[in-house]
């Protein structure tokens, strides 16, 4: 087995409206996966169809070697999903809640009192056991979601968007608890539209945008292949056609986007080097005669490369 | 530290996991229905108000029965009797009305809330079989229902102090009301099911009831009175539509019931029972040697036929007024009550079934239904290609 996770050419359609585009997803053992992508990048619905909540339209997904669609209860068995959006029972306390979705992992009575005790403990709930789970904070009550996904012991985790709609404080909480079950063993599969929280956690991200999986792999490389292209804001005082002309004869340089306004002259430079080679670029364009005022990196983190890779798919083919 | 630290809960067996399902959503569902006053306030407001409505039937009836029982000459039950008879019918009245509102409002929102308060997608990722989560939500709404039933017993009891009414009365009074909590608890559920908004789903679960009940009186009637029109029938002899109609009709059965507490089948419930099942007005109801017009208008004056029943003149042509020995007409009397009563416990506890099985196959994700015929691999491959100029 070389992934928890496998897809191969998964497809769904709603109405006729494509949500996810032939997908192939592979998330190996013991890793964070990231999947991050904007609203309606077809996350959720690739986790829905991984959950047995959804059928693919085509295509093939096996979780922990087990087909969605040939044994959905035997997957069920084996993950633990937390949805983007859900609600909470009225009328039931804090313990009850996490009891009750024991029972219906068909967990025996002997363990589910320990266990209730252990998962709260994990979550940081330890002192709400009796509380009613409707009076809960917001956050509470993700980690409480995040609880009842634990209670039969799966091998991975499918959480959807779990930080949406949390302070920060309580973001940097689910993050550390994230880690702590990694540290246990745990396989999560995470999304997010926010991909800085992501990258502080994830050993691999999956970036996903109109239902196709544009880049998947280890962070570092993605990073590093991403990064490599930055996008320099040059402010030029002489005749900034002259610049653009003169910046076009570098073969390092892209597409050069004159973004002047209120009586500046600004040009958005994607560049591809390295910080050396950018200080190369500024040296030989001073002495190309240019009246260069501001030459800087704008702050290229990966929210900004995630734009740009999701800004450029029409032309990306290979969902590498 | 790659795999899970705890061992894994092994498989059960097919109906273990069906009952286990079931007991998990019960144990949830009643935990969080007895949780507090509640329900003990309700059960001794119930239990207070059926107290009442007995000890209120006995204050009006008492007087009447009494003056029937001295002057009202033969054909009347003892006073007495005529108590138990009352309270029985005002007992039977009220539970089955009570049991017509609260069944289908326990189930009506019992899939449907979950829907709307986004908990049925953590309840279906779990392994439980859907058909357990089905049942577990209906036997634990009816278990409420049950109890108010079975908590009035003694109640109904207060009729054996009075006669008019024996125990295998209670009994069947007691069957009906379950089963009539089953099937409509079943409807609610169905429609809860079927249906995303509880609103909705609670509004066409009592279009329903009220359908069952009122409905099926009405198609009956109206088919009656059109088909004894007919233009072949002359005489205006009645015709009545297939009584099969009403056997999904819980008000009908629970009239059966009260007939049988009628003496000798002699009354209006009686006499009701005898016109649904085709005896028309003209049938005759013995008892013992005495044998009286169905519809209480008085004693039969005819010929006496073998085995001291009496013949009605107007023989009505159909199959109740066969040949038998010589050329004489026998009136074979049929008993007119505990024929409804029966049909309906059979027929709404086969309503009941189907519709738990079809609640079961709605609240599998919609989605994953269908899985099997909308698996075209090649062609929705074909399709899931968009064009080169993809947005």
């Amino acid at each position: 087995m070389t992934g928890i996770i496998e897809t191969r050419g998964l497809v769904k359609r709603y109405d006729g409206e494509l949500a996810v585009a032939g997908i192939d997803l592979v998330v190996a053992a013991g890793e964070i996966y990231g999947l991050v992508g904007p609203n309606g990048a077809g996350k959720t619905t690739t986790m829905r169809i991984l959950a047995t909540l959804l059928a693919p339209t085509a295509g093939e997904a096996m979780v922990c070697g087990v087909g969605v669609t040939s044994d959905p209860i035997e997957v069920r068995r084996r993950i633990g999903y937390m949805p983007d959006f859900y609600g909470v029972y009225d009328d039931m306390r804090v313990w009850e809640y996490l009891d009750f979705f024991a029972r219906c992992y068909s967990v025996p009575a002997a363990r589910r009192v320990g266990m209730i005790g252990e998962l709260l403990e994990i979550v940081g709930l330890g002192d709400r056991r009796d509380s009613y789970v409707e009076a809960l904070s917001r956050g509470m009550r993700q980690r409480l979601c995040l609880a009842h996904t634990l209670v039969h012991d799966p091998q991975l985790l499918i959480l959807d968007e779990p930080a949406s709609g949390l302070d920060p404080r309580a973001r940097v909480e689910m993050r550390e608890i994230l880690r702590e079950l990694s540290g246990m063993g745990k396989t999560i599969l995470v999304s997010s539209h926010i991909l800085p929280e992501l990258a502080e956690l994830c050993t691999s991200v999956g970036i996903m945008d109109h239902g196709r999986l544009l880049r998947s792999g280890r962070i570092e490389d993605i990073e590093r292949s991403l990064r490599a292209t930055a996008l320099l804001r040059i402010e030029v005082l002489s005749d900034p056609a002259a610049a653009i002309e003169w910046l076009g004869t570098d073969e390092r340089v892209g597409d050069v986007l004159d973004v002047s306004g209120a009586g500046l002259t600004r040009l958005d430079v994607p560049f591809d080097g390295s910080a050396d080679e950018q200080a190369a670029l500024l040296r030989s364009m001073i002495q190309a005669g240019h009246l260069v005022s501001s030459f800087s990196q704008t702050t290229s983190d990966l929210e900004e490369i995630f734009l740009k890779v999701t800004g450029q798919d029409g032309n990306e083919e290979t969902a590498a | 530290m790659t795999t899970a630290t705890l061992s894994r809960e092994p498989r059960l067996p097919r109906l273990r996991e069906f009952g286990w399902s079931v007991t998990t959503i019960m144990v949830k569902e009643l935990r969080s229905r007895f949780r507090g006053r509640r329900a003990f306030v309700i059960i001794t407001v119930y239990l207070g108000v059926l107290a009442l409505i007995a000890y209120g039937v006995y204050a009006v009836v008492a007087p009447q029965a009494q003056m029937q029982a001295q002057f009202g000459g033969g054909g009347f039950a003892n006073a007495s009797a005529t108590i138990g008879q009352a309270i029985f019918l005002l007992l039977s009245i009220f539970q089955m009305l009570l049991v017509g509102f609260i069944a289908p409002a326990f189930t009506s929102g019992a899939i449907s809330l979950e829907r709307e308060k986004q908990t049925l997608d953590l309840l279906v990722t779990t392994p439980m079989r859907p058909g357990g989560i089905i049942v577990g939500k209906l036997l634990a709404a009816l278990a409420f229902v049950g109890l108010m039933i079975v908590a009035a017993i003694p109640i109904s009891g207060l009729v054996l102090m009075y006669g008019g009414a024996a125990i295998d009365d209670i009994v069947r009074q007691q069957v009906v009301l379950l089963v009539t909590a089953l099937g409509l608890g079943a409807i609610g559920l169905f429609w809860s099911a079927l249906i995303k908004r509880t609103q909705a789903a609670t509004v066409l679960t009592y279009v329903t009831v009220l359908g069952l009940v009122v409905g099926t009186a009405m198609i009956f009637i109206f088919w009656s009175i059109v088909s004894t029109r007919d233009a072949d029938n002359q005489f205006g002899t009645p015709r009545l539509a297939p009584e099969q109609l009403l056997w999904v009709n819980p008000a009908v059965a629970m009239m059966d019931v009260v007939a049988n507490t009628e003496l000798g089948g002699f009354g209006a419930f009686s006499s009701l029972m005898s016109t649904l099942q085709g005896g028309g007005s003209s049938g005759v109801v013995c008892d013992g040697d005495t044998c009286f017009q169905a519809d209480g208008s008085g004693f039969v004056s005819g010929p006496v036929g073998a085995g001291g029943v009496v013949v009605p003149l107007d023989c009505p042509p159909n199959a109740r007024c066969g040949v038998a020995g010589d050329d004489l007409a026998v009136f074979q009397p049929q008993p007119v009550s505990g024929h409804f009563w029966t049909r309906f416990v059979v027929s709404f506890a086969g309503i009941s079934l189907l519709l738990t099985l079809a609640s079961m196959r709605l609240v599998v994700p919609a989605p994953m239904r269908f899985v099997f015929r909308r698996r075209r691999p090649a062609k929705a491959m074909r399709e899931a290609i968009p064009p080169a100029e993809a947005d």
